[in-house]
């Protein structure tokens, strides 16, 4: 104790000399170790207590931060002279809990947990919480994993993505006007990159063809574009990469979505029938060019009867028993029964006269 | 097979057909299980007399299997719900024959499913298969068919005695396998069978120093050699040739037929390994009638084949281009003429749990032969050499049709090259169609490489679950929506999922997703499991996953489309008894035929509606029994 009260000032000029180094050497980022400090040679070689009188220093003037690196070792970061200042103002407490939310980093920190570390009791807590928002050094973010968590982060960062849930969610909702107008843009563009379009000059030459059966080729009146599917091991195929570089430069969307958030949009696509996924790289469309256009410019409330995008009906889905909702109640003779479904009534009205 | 729906739709079928004292035996045989005569008098109270000339017809029509143990010396008589099911699918199988066969074909099989099984001394004897002047009209162009192909032969003149239509009919049949011979064994149900053989097994020599385990594997082995020779009523052997069946080749009319040998040639040296019966090439006689004491019978298994083919072949009309199905369906008619049955174990393996079966492998120059040569292969598929550069840079994302017309423009100066490439290459033109097919979203073929030469082959187990999964998704799609879809694809593929992980893989928001969720775990097609992550079990400390299990509804499904199948046959019988007196009045002998000169305007109207009605109610059974096929036979 004796020498450091001989050498209070040489202490504080010492460690502000260390610290300037510090910032002037490294990014602020670095994470400093001992023998970093030493080797500024800025403190004599290996006087130990004297580096930890400097560094204790610094960390009571919030320039530092203390930290534990890999195995248990001391380190420290530095804090810029600005943020430091801020820190110097907060009481003890206030400096506890933003030290906690500060170590958290972008992923935000839970209430619960901020009091689970800091030991403080929740109303102090709170009062801490709040004079800290008041001054604008953190602010609370909503998590989309648990909504009904009060999360806060410090206020000059951007939530990560496990937070905001991706470039999908609007204010932790689920955008999903976004995702549709995103995921039609994709189909579209991956449609036409997937089908060839006849030539109008090739169309016409196509339709003379016969075959040896007789049938002549049918071919769609010439006002439709022909499209062909490219054979197999073609390239041209969209890949990822392409499309996200084509829906940021489309302008329609305000955020720029990165590479994970499209193949994200895309493995939905697959999943609706809509995409499929050569070797995970590239994207092919299972529509034609028309055929998404023609689907995209439907509105949402029309007949459903007229889409043939939907998978094709089968047995169940045309009979009145497959939508019954008392099938299971049917019994021949029972309170109901084939003979007096109302459902095959209606149904043989409308189908029978169709079905010559 | 034995639920409750299956023995109603059943009974439904065979009273439909056969009047309802077939029915009343079939039932009581179906729920009782085996019965002597004795105890059939019984329960269904029909003097034995009557009941003997019945279950002799019912024997007659497979409907009924019968066992003698040579012990007991007692006959048993137990239900066959399998042929009485198959008589749904009847109308299908004429249909398919009468596509391949012509209407003469479809005819005399009509007659042998009329009979149950026939001889064929009395299929000649029968009077509606002696093409008369009448029935001319009718198969017609068959007949111009065989004309031809007796003419390339040289064997017979312009005169065709009618004996030889039909035994050129039955060969046909025959050849494509959609008959049989019927032996002792198809009367016995496959348990009887398999008792009985064991029985012989053991009873035999070689056993006799066998014990434990040895011999039960010896047993189990000898079994399945005994069984398959004893229900082996194969027609084909000498029939096919180099797989493909005789008279197929030579209905090719214009300019195939004259190299005729020197192509058999060519396929004798293509797969030569494959089918070596190259040398019972003798069987191009069409002089040689069948045998008259022979027996025959529908073969259902093989037809079943032919219909899940053609299943496959519409999955590829969906998508592809005409040109690309048609070559699949040549594909598909090769490989069908070398598979017998759909899959070798009885019921449908789990999900999962399903080995891979394929086809044989049909030889890529064997099938570049088949296809028609003036289907335009080349022009039907885009050009594969655009340079991607050129297409990033004229195409770009958006979405002016300009563009558009750039690329196309620039893609058809390649298109020219290749076509004349394909000159001389029209194999490898019907290989990109193929391999077209191979790859997603179709998956309907695979390519193998066979000692040097390019096969193709059909993973039947995989396209087989596929078509399974379609109709499952067609129903959850009709019932609950596309977004339903979507997360019963996405269960599907990722296996149990949690809530949050299913929100965010589907990108659907939480509300929409639980509506969905809920909606469709009270229909039974998902369901939640609990996994408590402590002992107390409490819901805040458990995890929820949900999950789809497409075996289980399979099954569900499967049961409520029998029901569904009985349901319109009930409804059709219901409608039939409104109309009963109108409708015996068009059925009056002298009525029927003459309906315009007999009936009044308003009658007429009245019969069409009938008709229309018991088509679609008749034509939706079918459906239905489509998507039995597809998840009970497929």
């Amino acid at each position: 104790m004796a020498s450091a009260g001989t050498s209070g000032g040489s202490v504080t000029e010492l460690a502000s000399r260390l610290y300037d180094a510090c910032i002037s050497q490294f990014s602020h980022d670095h994470l400093f170790y001992q023998q970093d400090l030493l080797g500024l040679e800025i403190l004599p070689s290996n006087d130990l207590p004297l580096l930890l009188q400097c560094t204790q220093s610094l960390v009571d003037q919030k320039l530092f931060r203390l930290l534990q690196g890999k195995n248990d070792r001391l380190a420290w970061k530095i804090i810029p002279r600005e943020d430091a200042e801020k820190l110097q103002n907060l009481s003890p407490d206030e400096s506890l809990v933003y030290n906690v939310i500060h170590s958290m980093g972008r992923s935000g920190i839970w209430v619960r947990a901020i009091g689970g570390r800091t030991n403080l009791h929740k109303s102090i807590l709170d009062r801490c919480l709040k004079s800290l928002e008041g001054k604008n050094y953190i602010k609370s973010v909503h998590n989309v994993k648990f909504p009904s968590r009060k999360m806060y982060m410090l206020a000059g960062l951007a939530p990560s993505e496990e937070v905001t849930g991706g470039a999908w969610f609007t204010d932790g909702v689920l955008d999903e006007n976004f995702i549709n107008v995103v995921s039609g843009f994709i189909e579209f563009s991956v449609s036409k990159k997937s089908w060839y379009e006849v030539p109008a000059s090739d169309r016409s030459r196509n339709k003379r063809l016969k075959t040896a059966d007789g049938s002549v080729t049918v071919k769609k009146e010439s006002g439709q574009k022909e499209y062909l599917p490219y054979p197999a091991g073609y390239k041209g195929y969209p890949t990822v990469a392409a499309l996200t570089a084509a829906i940021n430069q489309s302008g329609i969307t305000p955020v720029r979505l990165e590479e994970e958030n499209v193949t994200q949009l895309l493995e939905m696509l697959c999943y609706d029938n809509k995409l499929v996924s050569l070797n995970g790289e590239a994207y092919k469309s299972v529509k034609n060019p028309a055929e998404v256009k023609a689907r995209q410019a439907r509105k949402p409330g029309e007949d459903p009867s007229v889409v043939d995008d939907q998978l094709v009906r089968n047995g169940m889905t045309e009979v009145p028993c497959g939508q019954c909702p008392v099938f299971n109640l049917c019994v021949p003779g029972g309170a109901v029964s084939p003979e007096n479904c109302e459902y095959f009534e209606t149904w043989i009205h409308e189908k029978g006269p169709l079905s010559f | 097979m034995a639920s409750q729906y299956v023995a109603e739709l059943c009974m439904l079928l065979v009273e439909d057909n056969f009047g309802e004292l077939f029915g009343r035996i079939f039932s009581t045989l179906h729920r009782y299980e085996r019965l002597t005569l004795q105890r059939l008098v019984g329960f269904t109270r029909i003097s034995e007399s009557r009941l003997r000339a019945a279950l002799v017809a019912m024997i007659q029509h497979h409907l009924v299997y019968h066992y003698t143990p040579l012990e007991e010396g007692v006959t048993y008589y137990s239900a066959n719900v399998h042929a009485a099911y198959y008589l749904a699918r009847s109308g299908k199988i004429l249909e398919l024959v009468e596509d391949r066969l012509g209407r003469y074909a479809a005819t005399v099989m009509s007659t042998i499913m009329y009979l149950g099984h026939a001889q064929v001394s009395h299929l000649e004897a029968l009077p509606r298969l002696q093409p008369g002047p009448e029935m001319n009209g009718a198969h017609g162009e068959q007949e111009v068919r065989e004309k031809h192909e007796n003419g390339v032969n040289g064997m017979n003149g312009d005169h065709i005695p009618s004996q030889s239509t039909l035994h050129l009919t039955l060969k046909d049949l025959a050849a494509h396998g959609y008959i049989l011979r019927v032996r002792e064994a198809h009367f016995q149900s496959s348990a009887d069978n398999i008792l009985d053989i064991e029985r012989h097994i053991r009873l035999g020599e070689s056993v006799q120093n066998m014990k434990g385990k040895k011999l039960e594997e010896f047993v189990l082995e000898k079994r399945a050699d005994m069984l398959k020779e004893r229900l082996d009523g194969d027609l084909t052997r000498g029939l096919i040739i180099n797989g493909v069946p005789r008279g197929v080749k030579r209905r090719r009319v214009n300019g195939t037929s004259d190299d005729l040998d020197n192509k058999r040639a060519r396929f004798d040296y293509d797969n030569a390994g494959i089918s070596g019966d190259g040398e019972e090439n003798g069987w191009w006689d069409d002089d040689i009638p069948m045998e008259s004491s022979l027996t025959i019978r529908v073969n259902y298994d093989k037809l079943d084949v032919a219909l899940r083919n053609r299943r496959f072949l519409d999955l590829a009309e969906r998508e592809a281009p005409r040109e690309t199905s048609q070559v699949y369906d040549h594909l598909l008619r090769r490989i069908e003429y070398q598979t017998t049955k759909c899959r070798d174990s009885t019921e449908i393996p789990r999900e999962g749990e399903e080995g891979e079966q394929y086809s044989v492998s049909i030889p890529l120059s064997a099938l570049t032969q088949d296809i028609d040569p003036y289907v335009d292969l080349v022009g039907s598929l885009g050009p594969m050499d655009t340079s991607p550069n050129k297409r990033l840079g004229k195409r770009h994302f958006d979405d002016t049709v300009n563009g558009d017309d750039d690329g196309g423009g620039g893609g058809g100066d390649d298109n020219d090259d290749g076509t004349d490439r394909s000159d001389g290459n029209r194999a490898y033109a019907v290989d990109q169609h193929l391999s077209l097919l191979a790859q997603p979203p179709f998956n309907l073929t695979s390519k193998r490489l066979n000692r040097g030469l390019v096969t193709w082959t059909i993973e039947f187990r995989h396209l087989a679950r596929k078509l399974r999964h379609l109709e499952l998704e067609r129903i959850v799609e009709a019932r609950y929506g596309d977004v339903a879809l979507r997360v019963i694809r996405v269960l599907q593929a990722k296996g149990k999922l949690d809530e949050k992980r299913l929100q965010e893989v589907s990108l659907l928001p939480f509300k929409d997703l639980r509506q969905v969720l809920a909606s469709m775990q009270t229909g039974g097609f998902v369901d939640l499991q609990e996994v408590p992550r402590d002992a107390q079990r409490q819901p805040s400390r458990t995890i929820f996953l949900w999950f789809y299990d497409p075996d289980r509804i399979r099954d569900n499904i499967l049961q409520d489309t029998y029901k569904s199948m009985s349901r319109c046959l009930q409804r059709l019988r219901f409608e039939r008894g409104r109309l009963k007196e109108f409708l015996e009045k068009t059925e009056r002998s002298d009525v029927k035929g003459n309906e315009e000169l007999y009936l009044s305007e308003g009658e007429l109207e009245r019969l069409r509606e009938w008709r229309a009605k018991e088509s679609l109610l008749l034509g939706e059974v079918a459906r239905l029994d489509d998507m039995v096929a597809v998840m009970r036979d497929y």
